[in-house]
């Protein structure tokens, strides 16, 4: 069975929304477009956190140390760090495949230089490892990720067996999982109980969502807009000598990360997926509702833009949005908004047991009469991860014969195709700007006055 | 009428009245507004028990028992259902009381008992 955009729960069967866990769900062939911000861990209410920002310091400090005091660890040291700067199980970034590229060993030999060009990290140490950004090229937010996943790799392993336990999420046994040692500032290979990738065995590890964010609360971005530059002058300066300056200028940096920490209230965590607010989606309707049925002036590509942004956002947070995609049937463009099925609500359930629906298609449709080829589009997509549910997006309610049609299908092949018409959406948009019932409820609606109009 | 359901009848009278004032204000503001269910619960509790009243004599609508969860009633359509049961609620007590001089008094079946009550609605005494 082929799943759009699968992720490792939907591989497995596991019914749970987004919502209702603590870890990123990972996708199993591309990445989540987040990144592990270790601001998040320093600022968090949580002693546990705190605790693991502190060993994550600590740990980097101590590398840091020891390639100043031992000549001969330094190469040692050099390689280490390379190895760390990528953590290609946890799955986080914006890679389209799940595999990423390593720091060069000239790179790793500058961070760990900055313990001896920077007298106040000879002495103390960094307070936020996102400082290294501010130094060295070819650092940024992925590479600051992927460093700390490594660095908090054992509590990460621990967490994501115990989520594993909790939702009955399969692990395998990996003999050579690469774990860094902070006692002994190694990496060494452990055997290791971890959920995988089916698609080449590979081992996941989870990350908590509360980690999480598009770009880290410290950057290099923000502090050259935000500290170091006027405004108007900002191409006037290269990246190269920045950094440069940096180095060798620690009370800038030293203001601008005081600046950041004073502002740690702004500082949240980003969730995977964002509703559009209320304005927004009333603004989408309107849009939706004056538009004209057919091609003219690219009105269907808009009402395809509009309703992908609203309902996406109006049935979430019962159905995570999977992706829009387009197919060609027979000739014709179509475009469809798949959602992952996950049972969070009865009808979803019923959707799941009766009909073997476990992604759920919506067809946007903007035609003024919605006809029997476009009815036998849909039947036709409707099998293997749809099984035999599907919806039409349209502006108006189906005709007489259309409505038979349908009918007749769920008669002779148990398959349901539901319509959402302009009116429907009208209501979904309503109940979800007063709140006083659940978007999804019209669907169930239209699924129960169906229901009612076939024969018994 | 039975003695026992004067006391009912007098509390869902004025329970549904009550109600149909909130709702009308929320109809008024958006009649295509779904209502909520919780109100819902409680509008259909009212609902069943003029049911089991009125009966099948005095009961507005005979395929109509009670609001549905999931069809999504609008605050019109409840408004409407509503005030026609308030309309029937009306009809039921002006058929089960009698006026002595100016004051109005149930009719009990079951009893000697004399209970006095508002009077019926104007239209009813035209």
């Amino acid at each position: 069975m082929t799943i759009i955009r699968p992720r490792l729960i939907d591989y497995h069967n596991i019914l749970v929304t987004q919502e209702e866990v603590d870890f990123a769900i990972p996708f199993l062939d591309e990445d989540i477009p987040l990144y592990l911000d270790p601001f998040l861990l320093w600022k968090s209410p949580s002693q546990q956190d705190n605790a693991l920002h502190l060993i994550l310091i600590n740990t980097f400090n101590k590398l840091g140390k020891i390639y100043l005091q031992s000549e001969d660890k330094k190469e040692k040291l050099v390689d280490v760090l390379v190895e760390l700067s990528e953590c290609s199980e946890v799955g986080l970034g914006s890679g389209k495949t799940k595999k990423g590229l390593k720091i060069s060993t000239k790179t790793s030999n500058e961070i760990l230089e900055l313990f001896s060009i920077i007298p106040e990290y000879k002495t103390t140490g960094v307070s936020h490892f996102e400082e290294i950004q501010l130094y060295v090229n070819n650092i940024s937010k992925d590479r600051i990720s992927d460093f700390s996943c490594n660095f908090l790799k054992s509590f990460l392993i621990d967490f994501t067996q115990d989520e594993c336990k909790k939702y009955n999420i399969p692990m395998k046994i990996f003999k050579d999982v690469r774990v860094f040692n902070s006692n002994t500032c190694k990496i060494e290979d452990e055997e290791l109980l971890l959920p995988f990738n089916p698609e080449g065995s590979i081992p996941i590890i989870f990350v908590p969502k509360r980690w999480l964010r598009y770009t880290p609360w410290i950057n290099y971005e923000d502090y050259f807009q935000k500290a170091y530059i006027k405004e108007g002058q900002e191409e006037k300066i290269d990246k190269p000598k920045v950094l440069d300056y940096n180095r060798y200028n620690y009370g800038m940096i030293s203001a601008y990360i005081s600046a950041k920490e004073r502002n740690q209230e702004d500082c949240k965590n980003d969730p995977l997926f964002k509703q559009i607010p209320v304005i927004s989606a009333k603004k989408c309707l309107n849009q939706i509702l004056k538009l004209p049925s057919g091609k003219t002036d690219n009105a269907d590509k808009k009402y395809e833009d509009n309703c992908t942004k609203l309902f996406s956002s109006l049935l979430y947070p019962h159905l995570d949005f999977a992706q829009a995609q387009s197919r060609v049937d027979s000739g014709t463009q179509i475009r469809d908004l798949i959602f992952y099925n996950n049972c969070s609500f009865p009808l979803l359930k019923n959707l799941y047991d009766e009909y073997n629906c476990r992604q759920i298609v919506f067809e946007m449709k903007n035609v003024k009469e919605v006809r029997r080829d476009h009815i036998n589009q849909l039947n036709r997509y409707l099998s293997e991860q749809f099984g035999r549910f599907g919806i039409i997006i349209t502006r108006n309610p189906f005709k007489k014969n259309i409505m038979r049609n349908t009918i007749d299908l769920w008669s002779g092949q148990r398959k349901c195709i539901l319509c959402i018409t302009d009116e429907d959406m009208k209501l979904m948009v309503d109940v979800y700007e007063n709140k006083q019932r659940d978007p999804i409820e019209v669907i169930n609606k239209k699924y129960v006055e169906f229901i009612r109009s076939c024969p018994a | 009428m039975k003695k026992e359901n004067i006391e009912k009848f007098e509390k869902l009278h004025i329970q549904i009245k009550d109600i149909y004032q909130e709702l009308s204000l929320l109809s008024k503001k958006s009649p295509d507004g779904a209502i909520n269910k919780f109100k819902l619960k409680f509008i259909n509790q009212l609902i069943d028990e003029s049911n089991t009243l009125l009966g099948e004599r005095y009961k507005p609508f005979r395929d109509f028992e009670k609001f549905q969860e999931d069809d999504m009633p609008f605050n019109s359509d409840v408004v409407l259902i509503v005030s026609q049961y308030i309309e029937c609620l009306e009809k039921y007590k002006y058929d089960n009381i009698r006026r002595i001089l100016s004051t109005w008094y149930w009719i009990i079946s079951d009893s000697e008992d004399k209970i006095e009550t508002s009077s019926p609605k104007l239209e009813f005494l035209r």
